[in-house]
């Protein structure tokens, strides 16, 4: 029994040994304290058993090549010298994991083979007993990183809600994810056009190719690349792949392998996690790019409105009215009046394009038109000097249609020019007349010329400019309001004064649209000569 | 960004030492930080703090090996403390179980006070 108890006592030694001394140690513990001080100790490996400790008179191949004895035995064959009295298998758990072999150089007898049965169960309980101990503690570890991941997630979903930081999250998420799986390389990708350009690396990671990019952009699954060391993340947006989660070099303790079917699911995870706080980043771009277009809208409105004029002439005896009513923000209608001597200029301009390009535009007209009428010339000399000006300096698809109009009451006469404008209209004596268009808008060509056309416009007459955003105002149905039903209502107030006409028009406008989208800027100027100067 | 491991010992009177690191700890941070522990304890030292406030990842390969560290200082009737952790370290810590049996301290001052390493 005291042999037993010491026996005991020097297996505990295998407890803090490492793993490779574990047999020179069952050996000797048997020397120690059984009469059996010669013999060897094999273990199982890839090859077969193999020798893992020896005492100094034992002669003992590297390997053996036999079936392991199921239970102790003292008659069992083993090409050692001196040849064993007993093999004694050695078994943790349900593992026959190698064998001790045993002779002795004393006589024995079968209380000696007993107490080397004996000793044989004792050593085997205490490695089944170490054996289910470590499998409990890489239990309890495998548990622990399990939570561990899930916390992790969930500290990365809390991140992204709390941050719109695409810097900081990406290098959490690649912390984690280095952390979590144990890989020694990882990086992002994020799209940028048909490419995949790197954003963040932990250690080197390549740029990734065209054929790996387009493989990338169409696959909806993970893809992996020298035999499962790399694996490659797509990261799904709402309709497209908008970047690339990478891992590489998974360490173990042995050195570097693939990930197992879990740390692929993590990495997955990761990957959605990713897209998520990409997409929110990008709304939250989106949005801070709207509001800074709309201060911009809101700026460029406010200059147009200053450009428009703040009032209207108070011309006696020609009462003028005017609306403006714009689709956007900013629009692509423009008017001016002019006054000189005896004469009231009416402008109503349309510049192509819509918004912030055609606000600009809006500006250089009005510039151009106010020094060209400082210059005190004729019409057809401004829209000449006006169409050299608007195509040098405005981009090549755009160009303005105009009409003005000059209204001489001393002569009883209007000019005009229409370049490229829509008919517009004299009422003269009851009879509803258009100045129609006599060139190309200007902008268009480089040499352009106008020619000032002029009319009789007698006490009584009336002059009615507007922009196509009247005429082709439409109603839900996708009918336009044309000129017909312009001339209806210029026909059913033809007496009326100028300022009732051009709400009667703008009222039948918005009557016939019925709550449709303005799609076009919409202007109306009206003069009626009431009288002459005194 | 690329995280290899860097190690600075401060020997701390008869049986005590700071392990700096600064880096990943990993399977080969890990061993490196093992080898020179086990150097100290076999050197006498008996409470051993290491300093990861440079340390901004650790794997689990380098969470077993810190265990081990642990285990064999307790077996030598040592002890392990670790300071300056990281968030996510220390939340790590926790769930693996660490803090269990070395105790954490925000700060090296704190540390250096509680387990009395001289200087």
């Amino acid at each position: 029994m005291l042999r037993l108890s010491n026996f005991i006592s020097d297996l505990q030694h295998l407890e803090r040994a490492a793993q490779g001394s574990h047999a020179p140690l069952i050996l000797e513990a048997f020397a120690r304290n059984t009469p059996f001080g010669i013999g060897a100790v094999y273990l199982r490996d890839a090859g077969g058993l193999r020798l893992a400790a020896k005492s100094d008179l034992c002669f003992a191949p590297e390997l053996l090549e036999i079936e392991l004895p199921a239970e102790p035995t003292s008659d069992f064959f083993l090409p050692l010298e001196p040849r064993p009295r007993v093999v004694l298998p050695i078994r943790a758990h349900r593992d026959t994991t190698g064998l001790v072999a045993l002779s002795s150089e004393v006589e024995l007898g079968e209380d000696d083979l007993q107490l080397a049965f004996v000793a044989a169960s004792y050593l085997n309980a205490f490695l089944t007993n170490q054996r289910l101990m470590l499998e409990m503690r890489e239990g309890d570890f495998q548990l622990k990183s399990r939570l561990l991941e899930l916390e992790s997630l969930y500290d990365i979903g809390l991140s992204i809600a709390a941050t719109l930081n695409v810097d900081e999250l990406a290098d959490e998420v690649l912390f984690r994810m280095i952390s979590l799986t144990n890989a020694g390389r990882a990086a992002l990708f994020l799209r940028d056009g048909d490419q995949f350009k790197l954003y963040r690396a932990f250690n080197d990671f390549p740029p990734l190719d065209d054929e790996l990019a387009a493989r990338l952009m169409s696959s909806p699954d993970a893809v992996t690349l020298d035999g499962g060391l790399v694996v490659m993340l797509p990261i799904k947006g709402n309709n497209a792949t908008i970047g690339v989660l990478a891992a590489a070099d998974r360490e173990t303790r042995e050195g570097v392998g693939t990930f197992e079917p879990n740390e692929m699911r993590l990495l997955s995870l990761f990957a959605n996690q990713v897209a998520i706080a990409l997409e929110n980043a990008r709304l939250h771009r989106d949005a801070l790019e709207k509001q800074a277009m709309q201060r911009e809208l809101d700026l460029a409105a406010t200059i147009q409105r200053d450009i428009l004029p703040k009032s209207i002439p108070n011309v006696e005896g020609l009462p003028i009215k005017s609306f403006s009513c714009p689709a956007k923000q900013v629009g692509g209608d423009y008017h001016a009046f002019f006054e000189r001597d005896e004469v009231v200029t009416l402008l109503v301009a349309d510049v192509s394009g819509k918004s912030m390009p055609a606000a600009l535009l809006v500006s250089a007209l009005h510039a151009a038109v106010q020094l060209l009428f400082a210059e005190e010339r004729e019409l057809g000399d401004v829209a000449t000097e006006l169409n050299k000006h608007i195509h040098r300096w405005s981009a090549e698809n755009k160009f303005v249609t105009l009409a003005m109009v000059s209204i001489d009451r001393e002569q009883e006469t209007i000019e005009f020019v229409n370049a490229g404008h829509n008919p517009q209209y004299i009422v003269c004596d009851g009879v509803i007349e258009t100045l129609k268009s006599h060139g190309l808008p200007v902008g268009i060509l480089p040499n352009s010329r106008y020619m000032t056309q002029r009319r009789p416009f007698p006490k009584g007459s009336f002059v009615v400019l507007y922009s196509d955003g009247i005429t082709e105002a439409e109603n839900v149905a996708g009918d336009e309001f044309e000129n017909d039903r312009l001339e209806a209502v210029l026909r059913e107030n033809i007496d009326a004064a100028p300022a009732v006409i051009c709400d009667r028009i703008a009222a039948a406008v918005e009557s016939f649209a019925s709550g449709a989208p303005q799609k076009d800027d919409q202007t109306i100027v009206v003069a009626r000569f009431v009288s002459e100067h005194k | 960004m690329t995280d290899e491991l860097r190690l600075a010992v401060e020997r701390r009177g008869q049986d005590g030492a700071i392990l700096h690191t600064k880096g990943y700890i990993n399977n080969v941070g890990g061993e490196e930080i093992a080898t020179r522990a086990y150097e100290l304890m076999d050197q006498g030292v008996r409470t051993l703090l290491l300093d990861l406030r440079e340390t901004k990842i650790v794997n689990s390969i380098g969470i077993s090996i810190l265990i081990e560290i642990i285990e064999k200082a307790i077996e030598r009737n040592g002890r392990v403390a670790f300071c300056c952790l990281t968030p996510v370290i220390y939340k790590t810590f926790h769930i693996m179980g660490l803090a269990n049996y070395a105790k954490i301290f925000d700060s090296e001052e704190s540390a250096i006070a509680e387990l009395g390493l001289a200087a």
